[in-house]
């Protein structure tokens, strides 16, 4: 019964168009996602330029390029190529195929008259078509291919036509079925070719089906299963997370957090079988000896040293070596070492960030700064506590010390940069520091670093002239690029330092939140985000784009008060086309909850960029939230458009207050919130902001 | 009777059979490398040591030869047990703020969930030995177990205290030596400035203009000195 309705792909003209929908399915989303430009930043970012090269630069560079040939999606690549093949192969066989389409059967074409006839005209039409036709009447014309048969069965046709236009009950077929003879056997095609189900392939195909079923989808679907419960949402094994989430404690310093991370399972990976052991002891032998700057050359305390020679032998203490040796740029003379120690350096800063997740969780202020300033250590190569000027080129530990002094803090980049041009100069250039040459090369990479100098940072509610209790607040942090270095740096124009409320046609009014128009000139259009070039890292084997954090915390309890925000891009250009930088105002803005209590908060802002040394801010900051009866007083006040709401909303303020406090409150005319003061962290020089660029005017000639 | 094609019948229920075989076998195995898995989970915190001492003396085995054990006088025993209560109130303080940030990396995927079965068991485990130590203060005076862990509680504040006191302490020499380097310096800066004065009265020579190197790093210390005793203050503000 089945067997007769259901037709199978004999001729193979409809199963190409089945191969062909699924590849299409699955090879244009591929080819997509193939083409698409990639979110790396390593291709789209810009470049600090500096003719600089590292030691074993070639083994860095070929670590890069094995990164980039890992993300180059070479398998998906080749699947697509193969998709497009399959859909052009059947789009060809689809072409070439004869198709056999069955032809709708019109009586009205078959006679050769037009739909409107009437009976009459058909009639007599067909009465002239017989008499032609008639197979008694004409002779089969061989130069035609006609033969009598053919003869026969046109004007069977022609009656059939006929009858089903004049005959009641034909006409009736013709209409229900499309027929005249009535209801035609009727066949479902399944576009599948008969091989597949004749007797003797039914085996086959019922094993490929158990193979897909049973084999195939929950390999598939385990592996996706276990490859997401294996890695943490920072895309570290979620083995290491753990670990480190066991090696957190409260008083952990940078030290602990290197120690921390050798932890990670993931260096077991890269220090499989016999390298888990090889060279230890002359790995620990070079970073555990006399160093130029700190005690040991990896820059190791002595706390990190007894932490390291406690471990037992095995990948994580030759990991934690390989780590210390790459932050105190130790030269290990083994290129399988060497080559280990570049390798390690990525790797433990992806574990950092877990660690950094962990140590955000756990919301005290010490462990987050310094996973945050153990990120910078790893970036840069730097071992935690040494000079930041080691993020130039050339610059030695010796270099470094001697430019320093004897003294017992370090210097920053840009407290170097700002010292007399000639002073500088005669710091640094001489018997066993920089050449002249080297000189100019580390000056033009410090006047390319990116160094975001804030100029001002409040809170405020968007189209609020006060914050209440609970309300979403921003806080504004309004900064400027300015490389350590710069000279001319322009005076900050005042309007910059304005957060103008976006106006009531934008998509906030459409949201239905009320706001006063913006006073001012409207800031300048937004444009695309800009990216920031690429950290100079010439010791870290990847591409970095550097991230700024915007968090606050609270300095007596010690812990976070708002979590961090992260850039990567901003609105303005940073450096114009001929890498001058623009000195443009950038606004970086965190939302958070106000506090349900009205009152004075005092937090800490830290803003800080996970690439570079020493180019931290920490500010003061203070929230002031005021009782929400006084912003509805205000309110009432200003508004004059809504009368009806307005004396409502006065007379029942007038209750409120004068029920609370007997005379209403003195009305603020001050800014909601100010910077309290610009205290800023030691490391990022002590130099009030307006003044620092009239020095930096003068200084350097 | 029905002709029942036997072979053709089989075929379903085979299928059936070994449907639910697979997802059988799949389950008892998957369930029993779990239980496994969670059975040498390794343990939060490391053997607690303190505990066994106070176990050891409390059972004290009799030595050879003899029949009695030899008696631990009780404020031993005590000793053992508050040093017991000590290390357990360290464990209590990292269970304790360890539980929210794990709860809190658990939902958001950061941490594994065998850290958090982990750490269940830990909490399980210190509840049982609070009771414990309780019970044992109780037996060994009464009323004791009321109070233990206040006293213990202050015996680890103190010792973190202490620790941290040493520590800075530690530091004094280094410092000591840094700064006495620095004083003869600017001591022989000093000097150097009166000689100068000395020869050229009317000269004001300044030094940091003098080209010699080693002039440069002598006037250049005090300049960064200065810098880093404002950071100080600031510091200190």
């Amino acid at each position: 019964m089945a067997g007769t309705e259901y037709s199978y792909d004999e001729q193979g003209q409809f199963f190409p168009f089945f191969v062909l929908t699924i590849a299409g399915i699955v090879t244009i989303p591929l080819t997509y996602s193939v083409l698409k430009p990639s979110s790396d930043p390593g291709a789209t970012a810009p470049r600090i330029k500096t003719d600089f090269r590292p030691e074993h630069a070639d083994l860095i560079d070929a670590q890069r390029k094995a990164q980039k040939r890992r993300e180059r999606k070479l398998k998906r690549g080749i699947a697509v190529v193969v998709g497009w093949a399959t859909m052009a192969l059947m789009a060809y066989l689809i072409l070439v195929t004869a198709r056999t389409i069955p032809k709708i059967w019109n009586p009205y074409d078959i006679l050769g008259i037009s739909d409107s006839a009437s009976e009459k005209e058909i009639k007599s039409h067909y009465k002239r078509l017989s008499l032609k036709f008639h197979p008694d009447k004409i002779r089969p014309d061989p130069a035609k291919n006609q033969t009598l048969e053919s003869l026969n069965d046109y004007f069977v046709e022609l009656t059939k036509a006929y009858k089903a236009l004049t005959d009641e009950e034909i006409r009736n077929n013709y209409q229900q079925y499309g027929h005249p003879d009535g209801k035609q056997s009727f066949s479902i095609g399944i576009a599948l070719p008969k091989f597949i189900v004749t007797d003797g392939n039914g085996k086959y195909v019922i094993l490929l089906y158990a193979a897909l079923l049973g084999v195939l989808l929950p390999y598939l679907v385990g592996s996706w299963w276990y490859g997401t419960q294996r890695m943490s949402k920072e895309q570290v094994l979620i083995e290491s997370a753990n670990n480190l989430f066991r090696e957190y404690s409260e008083d952990i310093t940078e030290g602990g957090i290197i120690s921390a991370l050798s932890t990670g399972v993931e260096f077991q990976k890269t220090l499989k079988g016999d390298k888990a052991e090889s060279g230890l002891e002359r790995l620990e032998s070079r970073v555990l000896a006399q160093g130029d700057m700190t005690a040991l050359a990896g820059g190791l305390t002595a706390k990190d040293r007894t932490k390291l020679e406690d471990l037992e032998g095995g990948v994580r203490r030759k990991a934690l070596g390989l780590l210390w040796a790459y932050l105190g740029r130790v030269e290990l003379d083994d290129s399988a070492l060497n080559q280990a120690k570049i390798e390690v350096a990525p790797i433990a800063r992806a574990l950092n960030a877990s660690f950094n997740a962990i140590a955000l969780a756990f919301g005290s202020t010490g462990p987050i700064l310094a996973s945050f300033l153990t990120a910078q250590n790893l970036i840069q190569a730097i071992p935690p506590g040494a000079s930041p000027l080691l993020q130039l080129p050339y610059i030695t530990p010796v270099i470094a010390r001697a430019i320093e002094g004897d003294a017992k803090t370090h210097l920053t980049l840009q407290q170097y940069m700002q010292l007399p041009d000639a002073y500088r100069r005669k710091l640094s250039i001489g018997k066993g520091l920089l050449t002249e040459s080297q000189y100019q090369t580390a000056m033009n990479v410090a006047k390319q670093l990116p160094r975001l100098q804030v100029e001002k940072a409040f809170f405020k509610v968007t189209g609020e002239k006060y914050i209440t209790p609970g309300s979403l607040v921003s806080f504004v942090v309004k900064g400027r690029f300015v490389p350590p270095g710069s000279e001319n740096v322009p005076e900050v124009n005042e309007l910059d330092l304005e957060d103008v409320d976006p106006d009531e046609d934008d998509l906030d009014a459409i949201l239905g939140r009320q706001k006063k128009s913006g006073k001012g000139e409207k800031s300048a259009k937004e444009d695309k985000p800009v990216q920031p070039p690429l950290a100079y890292a010439p010791y870290f084997a990847r591409n970095y784009s550097p991230r700024w954090n915007v968090f606050l915390t609270d300095s007596k309890q010690g812990k976070m008060a708002v979590p961090p925000f992260t850039f990567v891009s901003f609105d303005k250009p940073i450096f114009d086309e001929s890498g001058k930088p623009t000195f443009n105002m950038q606004t970086l803005k965190a939302q958070f909850q106000a506090p349900p209590q009205a009152g004075h908060y005092t937090f800490v802002m830290h803003l800080i960029c996970d690439s570079y040394v020493g180019f931290d801010t920490k500010m003061e900051v203070t929230l002031v939230v005021d009782e929400a009866t006084k912003a509805a007083e205000i309110e009432a006040e200003d508004d004059i458009s809504e009368p009806d709401e307005d004396s409502l909303a006065g007379q029942m303020n007038a209750l409120k207050t004068g029920g609370l406090t007997g005379a209403p409150p003195k009305k603020k005319k001050k800014p909601v919130a100010e910077e309290s003061s610009d205290e800023e962290s030691n490391t990022d020089g002590e130099e009030a902001e307006d003044t620092s660029e009239t020095d930096t005017d003068t200084d350097e000639e | 009777m029905f002709d029942i094609d036997w072979v053709g019948l089989s075929v379903p229920f085979a299928y059936i059979a070994v449907l639910v075989g697979s997802l059988i076998t799949f389950s008892s195995v998957y369930r029993k490398r779990k239980a496994a898995k969670s059975a040498t989970l390794a343990p939060w915190f490391p053997p607690h040591m303190q505990r066994n001492i106070y176990l050891s003396l409390l059972h004290e085995e009799p030595a050879d030869g003899q029949e009695k054990a030899p008696k631990v006088p009780e404020s031993l025993l005590r000793a053992a047990l508050l040093r017991r209560a000590v290390e357990d109130i360290h464990r209590i303080i990292q269970i304790r703020s360890a539980k929210q940030a794990c709860s809190t990396l658990l939902q958001r995927g950061s941490v594994g969930d065998d850290l958090w079965q982990r750490f269940q068991r830990a909490e399980k485990e210190m509840e049982e030995e609070l009771r414990d130590v309780v019970m044992e203060a109780n037996a060994l005076s009464n009323n004791w177990g009321q109070s233990i862990f206040q006293s213990a509680n202050e015996i680890a504040a103190n010792t973190v205290f202490r620790k941290r006191l040493d520590e800075i302490q530690a530091q004094t020499e280094s410092e000591k030596v840094w700064w006495e380097k620095r004083r003869d310096s600017i001591k022989k800066e000093f000097l150097k400035e009166i000689e100068s004065e000395g020869l050229s009265t009317p000269a004001k020579t300044q030094t940091s203009k003098v080209s010699s190197d080693d002039d440069a790093i002598l006037v250049d210390s005090p300049v960064s000195t200065d810098k880093g005793s404002i950071r100080k203050k600031k510091g200190k503000k």
